[in-house]
């Protein structure tokens, strides 16, 4: 923390090895809530940099009274990703799990490379595609809870929400998880879900 | 309890939040109920599956595209700047012919007899240094020549003397041990003293001096009288 707070006060004097240092110490977390948001690596490229550009740009306003650089960060980026959603609603064309399904099928079988991580690449995907079948709200809760690992105060820094509220969308993202899961698992069969008996 | 009230407090049951009396509640509903039973095992899967994802690596390029969105191009600096310039030339490759460069350039000074602290015009004209090292090669060869034959002679005298070992050796064996001459006998003198007249020089005197000593000295001055009369 006292790091961060080092970093940023040498980010506002102009400093721009530190701006890059705490480029490079938050690049990886942002880009992965981004791709959680969006399912795409291109568009969580695009997203990761609009946010730090967002951050570069009100880094003054950022006060370490309100909680840690890092929540701040969470913040911002989420903000973003939430104005990002509701800007391409219209576009977005919400598919089936049928059809989710059937691009996993299309992709190449699994036959090259040890076993394990062709079976991790598989949790990858379908993880994240029953995530894609959430509402964000539900969403982006059990992401920051369970992908991110901040506590119920962080998240409800981050979503300007009660932690009442955080505990409950948790336990109800976790519930529909649970639920999308095993509808895909029904339609695709147990070797589609997760490996797990 | 209810399927609702379950469904409420499947994360704090899995994440073992309950106080003892709820916890017991649920395992008591768990326990009849199919339904909520395999949720809360759903939930259980999905936490495993959250918990064993790893985080996604975000392309290499990524932080200095947003370097340069945020804050442009970095001048870079002197030491950078340096960096770059000799990059090129700071290879191993280009190391090891410098290597071999300055390894070639000190055997022709050393060929060419060029002596860089007191350099003449002399010194600048090749004829002086193909004649120098035409000298310096022949001088080489020479030693060279020297070295061989002086070997030979080395070998000589050893194999003389491996031979001489063994020769006393078998004698002791065929003949009973002879009883240690008295101090001042001429015992082995004859030999000696017969060589002694038909020789001349040190050859003659080495010989007659061998004869009071060992027969291993006694032979190597033969040896040595032998490679002189054989040499014009």
């Amino acid at each position: 923390m006292d790091q961060d707070l080092d970093l940023l006060k040498r980010c506002l004097s102009g400093e721009g090895s530190a701006w890059e240092a705490l480029l490079r110490a938050y690049t990886r977390k942002v880009y992965n809530l981004c791709y959680r948001f969006t399912g795409r690596a291109h568009d969580a490229e695009d997203l990761t940099q609009e946010v730090f550009i967002k951050i570069f740009q009100t880094l003054a306003s950022y006060d370490a009274a309100q909680g840690t650089f890092s929540t701040w960060l969470h913040r911002v980026a989420r903000n973003h990703l939430v104005d990002h959603y509701r800007r391409t609603k219209k576009d977005r064309v919400t598919g089936s799990i049928e059809d989710d399904l059937a691009t996993i099928e299309e992709k190449p079988s699994p036959g090259a490379g040890p076993v394990g991580q062709v079976e991790a690449r598989e949790r990858k995907e379908l993880l994240q595609q029953a995530l894609d079948k959430l509402s964000p709200d539900l969403r982006e809760a059990v992401v920051l809870r369970d992908l991110h690992d901040l506590d119920y105060l962080e998240i409800a820094q981050v979503l300007g929400v009660p932690q009442g509220t955080v505990k409950s969308r948790i336990n109800r993202g976790r519930l529909e998880l649970a639920r999308v899961l095993k509808r895909m698992e029904e339609i695709g069969g147990p070797a589609k879900a997760g490996g797990e008996p | 309890m209810t399927h609702v009230e379950v469904e409420n407090l499947a994360s704090d049951y899995l994440e073992g939040l309950l106080n003892p009396p709820s916890r017991a509640a649920v395992e008591a509903h768990l326990a009849e109920c199919g339904a909520c039973s395999e949720l809360v095992a759903g939930v259980r899967r999905v936490l495993e599956l959250c918990r064993s994802a790893e985080d996604l690596e975000p392309a290499p390029w990524l932080v200095s595209k947003i370097m340069r969105a945020t804050v442009g191009e970095r001048q870079p600096t002197l030491y950078e700047r340096l960096t770059a310039l000799f990059r090129p030339v700071l290879q191993p490759r280009v190391a090891y012919s410098v290597a071999m460069t300055v390894f070639s350039f000190s055997i022709i000074i050393n060929a060419a007899g060029l002596n860089l602290s007191h350099l003449s015009f002399a010194d600048l004209n090749p004829r002086t240094w193909f004649s120098r090292a035409n000298r310096a090669g022949h001088l080489a060869y020479a030693r060279a020549e020297k070295f061989y034959y002086d070997l030979r002679v080395v070998y000589e005298i050893e194999s003389r003397f491996r031979q001489l070992r063994v020769q006393p050796q078998e004698q002791e064996q065929e003949t009973p041990k002879p009883e240690a001459p008295p101090a001042g006998s001429t015992e082995g003198a004859p030999l000696g003293q017969k060589q002694l007249a038909s020789t001349e020089g040190w050859g003659g005197e080495l010989l007659g001096q061998a004869g009071r000593a060992p027969s291993a000295v006694r032979s190597l001055a033969e040896f040595a009288m032998q490679g002189r009369s054989e040499t014009p």
